[in-house]
């Protein structure tokens, strides 16, 4: 090992130390409110990648800057000093096999993990069925029953608030009507998004964790995220997770209603 | 008299396609009044397949070309005319190259305007500037026009001008081809600054159905721009895939094609063989507006599905943004070779890389779909592809830093334009990996994180090297050596601008910001004030660039042959070069980046 590789191979571990104790020091500036199971699930898999991609990072800076400060040509370098490199036969092979190894270790974790994890709830039977539709520009919820069958109330208006129970399995089956066009499903605060396809009911599990909502954090929305044209931008419901009990209270004033 | 003289193939070709318009559209009329189909679309559409036969006939392709189908007396290479070569069907590379430079520069700019009035609207978190409406189509327009740059600066622009030389050629293998695949662009633009005349354009460039079937007929201009530009980008990959294949100079084994040239013929098989599906796609919607069949629209259960739209669409728009990076890596490996007088580190294993992107990169287009309600088994098999292609990407990047290791640095403006691509790929390489990765992709989808990883890959990677190219083959084309100092600043100032917009893009991202939106909530005024101010920044980081090809063009210095003492075969003749090219056509009997065996070329 020449000076140059173990100076460089000396800056990368700092700089690569440094800033992953900068990330894991701010990690919670990395993301909004956790509104869900799945965000804390989502939001660790982000804080995992930021750490394995940092070392790459710092790797690609630290021999570009090394490289401009030291290897640095005199005026007439282009015309008179020239340099082979033989090119290591290993150098090739080490590559594959290393980064095929990082990749299938990204794959499995939180990769596959991640996937299991989303569909994790897919079979069980949700505390809350909600039927979405997209229309251009509008949401609109069907709260089902508790044999998730029958409409008991419906939300249209756009200042409706979507009310919510705490810790309690949702389900949402989104879908946009025939002559629409697509839009996506998306809260913020719960990490979790799917599009509304005219013809085709796309669904989402949530599992609420916090009594929260749209006064407290602008995540606390419904938005939609697939351009629908020009109402795309305001096509939002506000969204409030309430207490297991309070929510009986509402669903029964809003039957009334 | 001499400027209407010069300029009459372009009026000729204008008149000729008003002509064909009208033909075109009164022959729709009469069939559309047969089947009793009352709608204006079919009109706009026939006329212009016909105006666009009018025009590219009008330019000189009837002369050159169309006189030959029917026994006439035709002229195959007109190279007389100094400028007046720029303004006609001319078959000669370099004038094509050139043509495409001039137009792409224009699209870059107008495009960049357009980013300008868009950051303006969203200085401020409520409507400012335009209507949602406005600002949809401004958006769009920016999208698409700066898709059309990237993939034609390289493969239209540089690598015309470059390749035959590079491989020791005289010509293109096919120079005709060559000159109608230029001659399409211009009605790509027009139409495409017609579309705000025609109620705008709202869908974005993906153009997702049942959208992009709904609404104005501007969306139809768009269909129309983007199917004859896909026909340019078809054309120009076939004709540089004959042209590499069969025309190097004596002696240039597959071993010594210059790196950059190995990227313009991956990125050519992804042209040829990719378009093919979006064009598909695009005819679908464009049949679905003016005769109203249903590809992707579930109409009372006879439709069609609009997630297929999405396959298709993505099957060639994901492996297109390797045809604009493939010719990138290409010439930023040049410039880092040439520039630290050291062979290029890994050769071969760049020559698979590049292979290996072309064949995973068609493997992984449902890495944009992880939303889109597509079946949920299809997730862990594009996720693992999308982040296999990691692995050739890092051979490239890999071999730019292990060739500048211990070498001799020159830091000229296109190093540093060409060391600031590694430096902004790999951010956009790494930000790639959260959105490859299901789980934070269901969050990320649609947001500004993905505006701001696309713009690190899209300006930090393709945009960078572009300008890299510029400068590096500028004494070439010119024959006149650009201000370096001019040059460095311009560099410097734009790496800095970009760093600081889109760095800062990724935090609104982060925390909620969706995207394609001129409005949004209030909590995300801050970020985005200052992602605008820095955005500005950018704009004004390309004074510098302007002043400095103006001022070089009329008063730089005179070039010489070689300037940059590079090995490769483009700078052993004159600058700029004759028409065909060498004096005595050249041959190849070493490595191409050997620098001590090769004979350096000493200044006169």
């Amino acid at each position: 090992m020449n000076k140059d590789t173990i100076y460089a191979f000396i800056f990368w571990i700092l700089f690569s130390v440094l800033l992953e104790i900068i990330v894991i020091v701010f990690r919670d500036t990395l993301y909004p409110i956790q509104g869900s199971e799945q965000a804390i699930f989502i939001d660790n898999a982000f804080l995992l990648l930021t750490i394995l991609a940092i070392p790459i990072f710092t790797l690609v800076c630290v021999m570009l800057v090394y490289s401009i400060v030291k290897f640095r040509g005199n005026k007439n370098a282009l015309n008179n000093n020239w340099n082979d490199s033989k090119t290591n036969k290993g150098w090739g092979w080490a590559w594959l096999v290393w980064s095929t190894i990082l990749c299938l270790i990204v794959v499995v974790h939180p990769g596959y993990t991640g996937i299991k994890e989303l569909h994790s709830t897919m079979f069980d039977n949700p505390d809350l069925t909600i039927n979405v539709t997209g229309q251009r520009w509008q949401w609109k919820y069907e709260y089902l029953d508790s044999e998730h069958k029958e409409t008991i109330i419906t939300l249209k208006r756009k200042d409706d608030v979507v009310i919510l129970p705490n810790e309690s399995l949702i389900r949402f089956n989104i879908t946009a009507p025939e002559n629409d066009v697509l839009h996506s499903f998306w809260i913020p605060a719960f990490r979790m998004k799917v599009d509304a396809v005219p013809g085709l009911i796309t669904s989402l599990d949530v599992n609420t964790n916090k009594i929260a909502g749209f006064k407290d954090d602008i995540n606390y929305r419904v938005q939609c995220a697939e351009l629908c044209g020009i109402g795309h931008a305001p096509m939002a419901s506000k969204v409030e997770v309430i207490e297991k009990s309070e929510f009986h209270k509402w669903l029964i004033e809003k039957i009334d209603e | 008299m001499n400027i209407a003289n010069g300029l009459f193939p372009i009026i000729k070709g204008l008149l000729f396609s008003v002509i064909g318009f009208l033909i075109g559209s009164i022959l729709a009329k009469g069939l559309t009044s047969l089947t009793g189909y009352p709608m204006k679309e079919p009109l706009i559409t026939l006329g212009y397949i016909f105006a666009l036969i009018g025009w590219l006939m009008g330019v000189g392709m009837w002369k050159t070309w169309g006189k030959e189908w029917f026994g006439l007396k035709f002229i195959v290479h007109d190279n007389s005319g100094g400028w007046k070569r720029y303004f006609r069907f001319s078959t000669d590379h370099k004038v094509v190259g050139i043509q495409y430079l001039i137009t792409l520069v224009v699209i870059f700019f107008l495009a960049g305007l357009f980013a300008v009035l868009m950051r303006m609207e969203l200085i401020s978190p409520s409507e400012n500037l335009f209507s949602a409406k406005e600002y949809n189509t401004v958006m769009s327009l920016h999208g698409i026009m700066m898709i059309a740059v990237a993939v034609a600066t390289f493969l239209g622009g540089f690598a015309n001008y470059v390749v035959p030389l590079m491989i020791g050629a005289k010509d293109v293998a096919f120079p005709r081809m060559n000159a109608l695949s230029y001659w399409v662009v211009p009605p790509v633009a027009i139409l495409l600054l017609l579309t705000p005349l025609f109620g705008g354009f709202d869908t974005g460039w993906t153009a997702y159905p049942p959208l992009a079937s709904k609404t104005a007929t501007g969306a139809l201009l768009f269909e129309l721009a983007f199917l004859t530009f896909g026909i340019s980008s078809i054309l120009g990959g076939l004709n540089f895939l004959a042209t590499i294949i069969l025309m190097r100079a004596p002696g240039m084994g597959w071993g010594r094609v210059p790196i950059f040239v190995w990227g313009v013929l991956a990125a050519s098989i992804i042209a040829l063989i990719g378009t093919q599906w979006v064009a598909f796609a695009l005819l679908m919607i464009i049949l679905e507006r003016i005769v109203g069949m249903h590809f992707f629209n579930p109409v009372d259960g006879v439709g069609g599905n609009a997630l297929l739209y999405e396959h298709v669409f993505w099957f060639y728009s994901h492996p297109a943004v390797y045809i604009m990076a493939l010719p990138g890596f290409g010439v930023i490996l040049e410039i880092i070779t040439t520039f630290s007088k050291k062979s290029l580190y890994a050769y071969t294993w760049v020559v698979r890389a590049f292979l290996g992107i072309v064949g995973l990169g068609f493997l992984v287009w449902a890495h944009h779909m992880f939303t889109s309600g597509m079946a949920h088994w299809l997730h862990l098999p594009f996720m693992l592809l999308t982040e296999l292609i990691s692995i050739p990407t890092g051979i490239v990047f890999l071999s730019a830093l292990t060739t500048l290791w211990r070498s001799n640095v020159v830091l000229k403006t296109p190093l540093l334009f060409a060391l600031s691509v590694v430096f902004n790929f790999s951010i956009g390489g790494l930000t790639g990996i959260f959105l490859a990765d299901v789980a934070t992709d269901v969050q990320l989808q649609d947001t500004y994180f993905v505006v701001a990883h696309f713009h690190y890959t899209m300006v930090g990677g393709v945009v960078f090297s572009l300008f890299a190219a510029t400068y590096y083959w500028f004494p070439k084309i010119s024959g006149k050596m650009y201000n370096e100092t001019l040059g460095r600043i311009h560099a410097i100032l734009m790496l800095i601008a970009f760093n600081l917009t889109f760095l800062t893009m990724f935090a609104p991202g982060m925390h909620g910001m969706n995207r394609r939106i001129a409005t949004y909530p209030d909590t995300f005024g801050d970020t985005n004030f200052w992602v605008s101010i820095f955005g500005f920044f950018m704009a004004l980081s390309f004074v510098p660039f302007v002043i400095n090809i103006i001022y070089s063009l009329s008063k730089g210095p005179k070039s010489s042959n070689n300037p940059w003492s590079s090995t490769t075969l483009e700078w052993k003749t004159t600058s700029p070069p004759p028409i065909e090219n060498f004096e005595t056509p050249p041959s190849v009997s070493g490595r191409i980046y050997d620098y001590s065996k090769s004979e350096i070329v000493k200044e006169p």
